[in-house]
This record gives C-alpha cells, structure tokens and sequence, in this order.
C-alpha cells in the first residue's frame, strides 16, 4: 500500500461498512449485491442500508441495470472510497502488529519472571 | 470506536474480513462452460495457421474471418462469466510498487506461460505446415490448445488467490 496514510475513518469503521469497502477494495473491479451480501454475511436491508451511507458519502459508486426482468446492483469503490480503506485497513494492520508486540512483551516478561522464580526457589 | 492498541477486540474487524475475502473468492469459480469456451477459443486462435492465405491452401479465409469469432467468444466469455459469479475482474497488472518497490502479482507466471506457448506454437505450426507436415502442425496445435486451458486455469486461480489475500489492501 505505497503511499497510504495509516489512519482511521469513522465512516468505515462499523464493522459492516468496513467489510462492504475491505471486499469491495480487494481486487475485484465490480461486485454485484447477491455477491457482496453473501460474501459479508449480510441481510438484503442491512447492505441497502449500509450502502446507501457509503454512496451518500462518495465512497461508492453503485449501477443498476437487469438481466432479464430480474434487477441487478452493482457495487464499486470510488478513488476517495479506495483511499479511505486503504488507510483505515493499514491503521488496523497497525494496531494488530502492536497488539501482537505487547502480547510478546506480556508473554517474554512473564517467562521471565517464571525462570527469575524457579531460580531463586532452587 | 476502538481506539487502543492494547485491545485484542479491535482486530476482531481484520480477521472477520479475511474470512469474508475468502468467501468472496470461494465465489469466483468459473462456470462449467467457461472451460470449455477458453478451449474453443484457443483452438480458433491455433487454426489459425492452417486457415491463413498466407499458405494458399484451397480451404484458405482472411484472417479477420478468424480474430473476429475469436475475440467475439472472448467477450460472451468474459460477460457470462461476470453475470454468473457477480464479480468482474479485469485486466490487472502484472506487478505492483509497493513502498518503492516493485512486486510480481500471482498468475504472472501463467500470464508468461501462455505467451510463449502462444508464440512457439504459432511458429511450430507455419514452419511444419510449410515443411508439408500437417499432422505433426496439427499435433502441436492440440499441445498448444491444453497448455493454455491449463495455464488460464492456473491464472484464475491465481487471481482467487490473490482476491483471498487482499489484492491491492494487502
């Protein structure tokens, strides 16, 4: 991710938002709603909904057309959208390295601290 | 929100989005038809020697009578496919900077693959059907036709694979 600032959007940040623009940013050009919604574990209404609030705020660019008499959705991030994703998912990449790094430190401190004991009772 | 590094919750997000990438790409299984097409398709595109007017052969056609069904397969191809998985994937780089440097994508050993055997196999056939070796010209074709459908399954699963892994937010 060259030149990605690593920072938090509180408009990706609910969980089903971030799943919406995190698959949407994952390589596929366009994703129709079937596709999306089955991938995110989501209801019908809930995607709706939640898109709706990604496309208000130019995140996403929504197409609608119809094969047949059946009405298809399609679904892709806009460049601003791309952007924002990309920092929100480097922030929590973040994150996870320095919770994996305190987790580390916790763990060599409290081994240490075991060795330190069985040292000092034997 | 979540906003402390010392909470093992905020990664709950990450990992709930790599099982949904994995869905997503769980999902991007060809059709049964798409196989056989890419073969149809590579079989016109190494019919190709045997049909040019450039051997003068009584059974010879322009070669737009061959590129043109053959890029028209190519697009039903591509559009059923993308109406019957819902996801379009298309032309993507073969390699991607990254902090200033320069990463090779999945699927560029197969993007490889098939040029060559694209570019050997077209020169194997001109040169044995100019030698009058029809059926060795014919043999290589077959080759060439399984090296390829095998190397564009190759490249489809490379592109789930790299679907699965994040692709550019990786």
């Amino acid at each position: 991710m060259d030149g990605v600032t690593a920072k938090p959007d509180p408009l990706i940040h609910p969980i089903t938002r971030l799943s919406i623009c995190g698959l949407l940013a994952a390589g596929a050009d366009w994703v129709e709603f079937a596709a999306l919604r089955d991938a995110a574990g989501v209801s019908d209404s809930v995607l709706s909904k939640q898109s709706r609030v990604l496309e208000d705020a130019g995140y996403l660019e929504v197409r609608k057309g119809a094969v047949g008499r059946r009405p298809r959705t399609w679904f892709r991030l806009t460049p601003e959208g791309r952007r924002a994703t990309q920092g929100h998912l480097a922030w929590l990449a973040q994150l996870e390295e320095a919770v994996s790094a305190s987790t580390q430190d916790t763990l060599s401190m409290s081994l240490a601290s075991i060795s330190i004991r069985d040292a000092s009772e034997t | 929100m979540r906003d402390s590094a010392s909470d093992p919750a905020a990664l709950e997000p990450l990992e709930l989005l790599r099982v949904q990438r994995s869905r997503l790409a769980d999902r991007m299984r060809p059709p049964w038809w798409y196989l056989p097409g890419t073969a149809i398709v590579w079989a016109l595109f190494f019919v190709g020697p045997f049909a040019s007017r450039s051997f003068a052969s009584p059974a010879s056609v322009s070669t737009w009578a061959i590129v043109i069904p053959i890029v028209g397969v190519c697009f039903a191809l591509q559009w059923g496919m993308t109406r019957a998985i819902g996801i379009k994937a298309g032309p993507r780089p073969l390699r991607l900077l990254r902090d200033g440097l320069f990463y090779y994508r999945p699927g560029r050993p197969a993007g490889i693959a098939i040029a060559v055997v694209c570019f050997a196999a077209l020169g194997a056939e001109a040169s044995l059907i100019r030698h009058g070796l029809p059926v060795a010209a014919i043999a290589v074709a077959v080759l060439a036709v399984a090296a390829n459908v095998a190397a564009m399954q190759a490249l489809q699963l490379a592109v789930r694979r790299d679907l699965r892994d994040g692709g550019w937010t990786a």
